[in-house]
Formats: structure tokens, C-alpha cells, sequence
């Protein structure tokens, strides 16, 4: 259905080529995941498949792309558009119209359609992503994961046959990502739609990709074939993928079921291990409390009676489903707001009676749209007005975010940047002045595995500094990897409050990937597994 | 016609369009300035003093058509006619909250920076677009029309001709530019409405045949006298824009074009599978 034959690339005044003499095959309903480190290149092969690169961006195209038949050298991008549907990072950048059933029309509408074709596919589209109740509903009022179903229901109403999603869940929160993937999985397997994507959430798609490209970045060659075979030795891989690595499992299990299955003989060098005992939860001065805070919304109540502590040394995740109130506490904790009723304390004052530059040096929030905090026209801007308005010496958050993120261009605009460098970007402006409490909403969003890994070791650091780290998160692999502690909310209540380790095993929903497969025992991740191998290796 | 290297043009001037682009404008400036030039007594004069505003009323909106159509058909891509139409719907909303009370009518300070950053061809496009769109929803058409078009055209045209300069003298380059243009195209205006807007026995009126000098001063004193207390206000208010919000305009403008890589070649190099004979392409378009 894709075939790229011997394909070269590169932009107008680059010194290398992003796509160097690349051969590809996706097969008819083939599920095809693209996988590689930020900036490896993946964005521009998925861009080459509608013919946008090189059409769109310019640049040299050596080689051919061909795809259903066409080639992108004959066939500009809106003469693929009947074949190639492509989706983006972030849906709502891609609205055209106010209103879902508007949108879905759209597309067919410049494809000049006959009414009637376009009243029954608007119909299709709806049943398909499950759109019906929001038929009618304004585009702004959905939430993300709604939104990005728009999204590729606008597409798909144009009847492609290849389907290309460039990252469509990095702008969103894991729960909606889930929404959103498992709206792929379906289109796959009922419509036999080609799908090429690329993805950071490896754990949710891997299961269902019928092949893996992986781009190495750097120009190096494209390793492309079944999943469990190029897993094998990815640089970027899901903690099972790691598990089963370090196992020695093959072929590589892809889901926590194929993993159960070949998990006994693991368990079996594990026995006599005993997983690291609970952190203890450390003893430092409290940074922060919350006595009886009630936040009300009109008729909603967002939290009811919360009584928290929050000590320095600590990393507290914050969990719960969506609305249940996680958003409300960071921002209660960063003066956002004052409560209903009961009473908010940071350093031992009230959190909405400080001067913005009081508060910028005792509480850091990094909010949900990291974009929010940005203003600058350039990376290094950013970091300048940082330095400037916290008074900090001059290159100080340049310093921390070269910490986060090496190497990110200094004159980029801050929109111009992917979410995940957006989101380091945004860390760094408010860890620059080392605030003793750190907010963090969904920090984990768009970051592939190596930005994830950074950031665990630069929350470590920082709670072993004597910073209180406070996230709210769906990440359990963040959670089994940093947090000391864990705090369950429900409809604004706490319903759990305690070790990490503790709360995260009694509950398979907020159970890690190597938890369900070792469960019942408590291990949460590869890196405590393998430590315990190596002991009793040495031991053996 | 060669484009200067350090901006790339969005809307290529090429040899064909150049050429029609000046015949057309000089047309359009005879449409304007035609009072001045009639002299002598003739009979000529005499007769067609009054049809005269309606041929070029007639023949502008046509002129501009093939300008505009010489000008898509050479290198109008999707990118550009995106930032077109986008540019010239933020230019037409400029115009929605002025009225024009004293001055106040900020439509050229979009145009201003988007012909300088773009180049002047895409400068005359989105002037000429610009007022087309706000005349339309501000249901200003009328026969001042094709006159405003031509004026905002120009304006843009000239802003993409200026001297390369960065930072600040960027800035008070633009807003300089600003308030002088802005004087030419009202006085230019002027000129086309003189001749009827007078009325014909004032002592600033139009009078067929009666030689330049004193049509010229006629008409400096039509032009000071009625317009100038709009004129000037209006220019200070669109330099003052560009002064304070020029900037991050440009700075918006250049974002947008570097995103789009304008002027940033496709090359498809050949590919040479042997024996297998070339794909066959679409029908022309």
C-alpha cells in the first residue's frame, strides 16, 4: 500500500539528509508504528507518505514514494487526499469549522461530493469513533481525547485507504490517549485500513502493530519487521519490552498476557529476592498543608475536606481518574485560588496573600498546556525573561534546561517546538529559581523514554535536595519509577494516602506493566528486578 | 526582474507580470490623475469631463483581474493563497471598527509589514485583496472602489521595495513609510473624487481644460481644505501602530514564512529504475 523505493531527503539547506536511501514496504491493513527518539525524522517519512514532504516544505527527493499506486513526485498533496488521511499532534490546530458535524463535512465538502454521499458518511464517521452524542456540541467544548476523535473522523469521511497519525496522542492525557487508541485498534480491524503511526505510548500499541519501523535518528537505517523482532534492540522500548530483555523472553512478549505466559521461570530466579522495602516516607520540615480545604465550583465540588502534608524530600503522586480533583489540589497549593473553606498553608502562609515574586520562589507549577508559561519568541528569550524576572543569574535556566533537554536550538520559537521540548522548556523556566515546592500536572505528557528518564533523575535529584515534588499523573510508570508516595483522589476526597509502592500494587488500575506481570509479588520496576538478579547471581 | 536575496518573495514577480503590472499602473494612475492632465480648450475636454470617472471605473476592476490572474499563474501555491486570504480577512476586520472617525482607520499597518516581510508582489496582491474583502463586508462597494484597491495596492507594493534594515531602524523605517503613504493615498483619493466632489463653482472646483497650474492648485485647496483633517490623523495612527505593535508583527509574519518555506525549492532529482517505464502522471492540473 506505502512503498518508499531507495528514498533520500533532505532540507532546503541542511547539510544531511533526514531520510537517507530509505526503503519501506506497508502491506494492505497493516498496523505499522513508527517508533525512534525525538527529532529522529520520523515526522518528515510520515509527512512523505501525502507527498507534504517535499511538496509542502521543499527540499531534495531523490527515490520514490508510491503510494495505492501514485507517486508523490506525480501527485501533489491534494491529489493523495482521497488516499492518504493525515492527523496530527494536536487536533485542535486542524479545525476548520465550529461544530463537530461541520467538521466531519469539511473535508468532503473541498472534495466537492455529492450531498447525499456526504450525509451518509458524516453518519459512518459518528457511528465509527463513537461521536453520535457530541454530534452537535461546539468543537471548543470537547475534551482532547474528543477532540482528536474529530479529528480523525474528518479524515476518514474522505473514504482514504491509508490512515497517518503523526504522535495523536502526545498533547493528551493518558486517559484520553487511551480513548483515542483504542478508536485506531477498531478502525484497523473493522475496516482493514492501512495505518502508519507514530507513537511514544509504545505500551498501548505495541500489542497491536503488525510491524515497527524504527528510526534511529542521525541518519542510520531504517530497521523495519515484525514488533517483537526490532523491539529487540530499540532505543526507545515500553518497561516490558525491557522486562522481557532482561529475561531473556523470545520472541518478546508485546502484552502483559503473552508476558504471563512466559513469566514462571523468572519468577522462579526471583524467589528469595525480596523487592526493596517501602521508601521510608522521609521525616523533613513539612513544606506545605492543606487543613479541611472544601473548593466548590457552583454545584460542583472539586475537593471535600482534604487534610494533607506535604514534606521536603518528598515526590507525592497524585492519582485519580479525571475531575476527581487532581488539577484543583496543585492549584490550591499555587495560590491559583483560594479554598471554600478550610485553610491552605506554603512555607507557613497563606499561598494567595504572597506577591507573584514570592510566590514564583516558593512554589513552581507547571500546568497541564506547558505552552501557558511560554511568551518568549525563542528558546533562549525564554530563558533570558526567566533569569530576569526571578532574578537569578544570568544563563541559570539555560543551564537547567540544558539539564532536561540537551541540546534544543536556542533561536526556536517556543510554538514551534514539539510538546515534549515545550514541556522540558517549561520545567526549566520554573526550576530555574528552585522553588521548595514543585507542582507538576501531568508532567509526562508527549515525552518519549529518554526525556522520561531524564526527568525521573531530575526529580530524584531534586527530592534529594530537600525540594517536595507534588505531581498529579495517569503515568503509573512515572509513579513505580519516582514517587515515594501515593495519594489516590475520588470525587475529591482522598481515598488513599501512603507509600508508592503500597498503593500503586493494590490496584490494577494504577498497577505498572512489570507489577501485572510479576504480581502477586511487589516489584515495580525493570531496574529493581534486574538489581535483585544481580545479587543473586552474585550470590549463586 | 530579479528579487533581492535577503527576503523571499511569497508571490514571484516574474518578467510577464512585471511588465503588466506597470502598464496596469500606469493606467490606473492616469485614472486618477487625468484632471490635471487635460488642457487647452478642446472640445474633448469639454465633452467627456463628465463620463470620463466612469470609463476608468469601468476598465480598473478589469485591469486588475488580469494582473491578479498573471500573477496566481505564475507562483500562487496553496501556501501562499492560505496566507492571502488569511492576511487579507485580518485586514478587512481592521477596517470593521473604524469608521473613520478622526483618522482612525488602521487597515494599512496590517499591510505594511506583511508587504515588507513577503515582497512587494504579495504586498500588491493582499492590498488590492485586502480593501476588495472589507468593501464587501463593510458594504462599502462603490465606484471608489477599484480607486481604493489600486491605492492600497501600491502601498503594499512599496513596502516590499524598501531598503533592507533590522531592529529598531526597521521599525521607523515602516512607521516613516506609514504616515507618508498614508498622506499619498488619501491625497491620491482625493483626486479621483475631486472632479465631482467639488462641485463645479467653487473656487477649489474642477474646471475642464483650464490647464494644469491651475487645476493643481485647485485641487491643493480641495485637498486641504476638506480632507487633510482625516489625512493626517489617519497617517499618525497607522505610524503609532507600527511603532508600537510593528515588532511583534514582523516578527509573527517572518514565523509564519519560515514555517512555510517559502521560496524553498523542490528538487526531484530522476530516478532511474531500468526498464520500468515512468508512472503515468495526472491530466494536466
Amino acid at each position: 500500500m506505502i512503498r518508499f523505493e531507495d528514498v533520500t531527503f533532505s532540507y532546503d539547506g541542511a547539510d544531511r539528509p533526514t531520510l537517507d536511501h530509505v526503503d519501506l514496504v506497508v502491506g494492505e491493513g497493516e498496523l505499522c508504528v513508527v517508533v525512534g527518539p525525538t527529532g529522529s525524522g520520523k515526522t518528515t517519512l510520515l509527512r512523505a507518505v501525502n507527498g507534504l514532504v517535499p511538496h509542502f516544505t521543499g527540499g531534495r527527493l531523490s527515490g520514490e514514494v508510491l503510494v495505492d499506486g501514485r507517486s508523490t513526485r506525480e501527485f501533489p498533496p491534494r491529489e493523495l487526499a482521497d488516499v492518504v488521511g493525515m492527523v496530527g499532534q494536536n487536533p485542535a490546530a486542524s479545525f476548520v469549522t465550529d461544530v463537530v458535524e461541520d467538521e466531519l463535512a469539511y473535508t468532503m465538502e473541498n472534495l466537492g461530493l455529492d450531498p447525499a454521499v456526504m450525509r451518509r458518511r458524516v453518519e459512518d464517521a459518528l457511528d465509527l469513533l463513537g461521536l453520535h452524542d457530541l454530534r452537535y456540541r461546539p468543537l471548543g467544548t470537547l475534551s482532547g481525547g474528543q477532540q482528536q476523535r474529530v479529528a480523525i473522523g474528518a479524515v476518514l469521511t474522505a473514504s482514504p485507504r491509508v490512515l497517518v497519525l503523526d504522535e495523536p496522542t502526545s498533547a493528551l492525557d493518558p486517559a484520553a490517549a487511551e480513548e483515542v487508541l483504542a478508536s485506531l485498534t477498531r478502525l484497523v480491524h473493522d475496516l482493514g485500513l492501512t495505518v502508519l503511526l507514530a507513537e511514544h505510548r509504545l505500551e498501548r500499541v505495541l500489542p497491536f502493530a503488525d510491524s515497527v519501523v524504527l528510526v534511529p535518528g542521525g541518519g542510520g537505517r531504517l530497521n523495519v519487521g515484525p514488533a517483537a523482532e526490532v523491539m529487540v534492540d530499540a532505543p526507545v522500548a515500553p518497561p516490558l519490552v525491557e522486562l522481557g530483555r532482561l529475561a531473556g523472553w523470545d520472541p518478546l512478549p508485546l502484552s502483559v498476557r503473552d508476558a504471563r505466559r512466559l513469566v514462571s521461570p523468572l519468577r522462579d530466579r526471583l524467589v528469595g529476592a525480596v523487592p526493596p522495602r517501602t521508601v521510608p516516607v522521609p521525616d523533613g520540615p513539612a513544606v506545605a498543608r492543606l487543613d479541611r480545604v472544601t473548593v466548590r465550583f457552583g454545584d460542583v465540588t472539586a475537593l471535600d475536606g482534604c487534610d494533607l502534608e506535604f514534606r521536603a524530600g518528598e515526590v507525592v503522586a497524585v492519582m485519580g481518574r479525571n475531575g476527581s480533583g487532581k488539577s484543583t489540589l496543585l492549584g490550591q497549593l499555587a495560590g491559583v485560588r483560594g479554598p471554600t473553606s478550610g485553610r491552605v498553608q506554603v512555607a507557613g502562609q497563606d499561598p494567595t496573600g504572597l506577591s507573584p515574586r514570592d510566590l514564583v520562589a516558593r512554589v513552581g507549577l507547571v500546568p497541564q498546556d506547558a505552552g501557558l508559561l511560554l511568551y518568549g519568541d525563542s528558546v533562549a528569550a525564554e530563558c533570558r525573561g526567566a533569569d530576569h524576572d526571578t532574578g537569578l543569574d544570568a544563563g541559570t535556566t539555560a543551564a537547567v534546561l540544558e539539564r532536561i533537554l540537551p541540546g534544543l536550538p536556542a533561536d526556536r520559537h517556543p510554538r514551534d517546538l514539539s510538546e515534549g521540548q515545550r514541556l522540558a522548556l517549561a520545567l526549566a523556566v520554573v526550576l530555574a529559581p528552585a522553588p521548595p515546592l514543585l507542582l507538576l500536572d501531568e508532567p509526562t505528557r508527549g515525552l518519549d523514554y529518554p526525556a522520561k528518564a531524564r526527568l525521573v533523575t531530575l526529580l530524584g535529584d531534586l527530592a534529594a535536595a530537600g525540594h517536595a515534588v507534588v505531581m498529579a499523573t495517569h503515568d503509573v510508570e512515572l509513579v513505580a519509577r519516582v514517587a515515594t508516595r501515593g495519594v489516590v483522589l475520588a470525587e475529591g476526597e482522598v481515598v488513599a494516602d501512603g507509600p508508592a509502592r503500597d498503593v500503586v500494587c493494590q490496584s490494577p488500575v494504577f498497577a505498572p506493566q512489570v507489577a501485572k506481570v510479576l504480581a502477586p509479588d511487589p516489584w515495580l520496576t525493570v531496574d529493581e528486578v534486574r538489581t535483585a538478579l544481580e545479587v543473586g547471581a552474585v550470590r549463586g | 526582474m530579479v528579487e533581492r536575496g535577503s527576503s523571499r518573495a511569497v508571490v514571484r514577480l516574474r518578467s510577464r507580470s512585471s511588465v503588466l503590472l506597470l502598464v496596469t499602473s500606469i493606467v490606473g494612475l492616469v485614472g486618477f490623475s487625468w484632471p490635471l492632465f487635460l488642457h487647452g480648450s478642446s472640445s474633448v475636454a469639454q465633452a467627456h469631463s463628465a463620463d470620463a470617472p466612469w470609463i476608468f471605473i469601468a476598465v480598473l476592476p478589469l485591469l486588475l483581474a488580469v494582473v491578479l490572474s498573471a500573477l496566481a499563474e505564475g507562483s500562487l501555491d496553496a501556501k501562499a493563497i492560505a496566507l492571502l486570504g488569511i492576511l487579507a480577512a485580518c485586514g478587512a476586520a481592521l477596517r470593521i471598527p473604524s469608521p473613520g472617525v478622526a483618522g482612525f482607520e488602521p487597515v494599512f499597518f496590517l499591510l505594511i509589514p506583511a508587504g515588507r516581510v513577503m515582497g512587494r508582489g504579495f504586498g500588491f496582491v493582499l492590498g488590492v485583496l485586502t480593501l476588495a474583502v472589507s468593501a464587501l463586508i463593510t458594504g462599502g462597494m462603490g465606484p471608489w472602489l477599484p480607486f481604493q484597491m489600486f491605492g492600497a495596492g501600491w502601498l503594499g507594493f512599496g513596502a516590499g521595495c524598501l531598503p533592507p534594515t533590522k531592529g529598531r531602524a526597521e521599525v521607523w523605517l515602516l512607521a516613516g513609510y506609514a504616515a507618508v503613504a498614508c498622506l499619498l493615498y488619501g491625497t491620491l483619493l482625493n483626486l479621483y473624487f475631486w472632479p465631482f466632489g467639488a462641485g463645479t463653482d467653487t473656487s477649489f472646483s474642477f474646471v475642464p481644460g483650464a490647464g494644469m497650474l491651475h487645476n493643481l492648485h485647485s485641487f491643493v485647496l480641495f485637498d486641504l481644505t476638506t480632507s487633510l483633517g482625516f489625512d493626517i490623523p489617519r497617517a499618525l495612527t497607522n505610524a503609532a501602530l507600527v511603532l508600537l505593535l510593528g515588532r511583534p508583527v514582523l516578527a509573527a509574519l517572518r514565523r509564519a514564512s519560515r514555517r512555510a518555506a517559502f521560496g524553498a525549492p523542490v528538487v526531484l532529482e530522476p530516478v532511474g529504475i531500468p526498464g520500468a517505464p515512468p508512472p503515468a502522471g495526472p491530466d494536466a492540473g
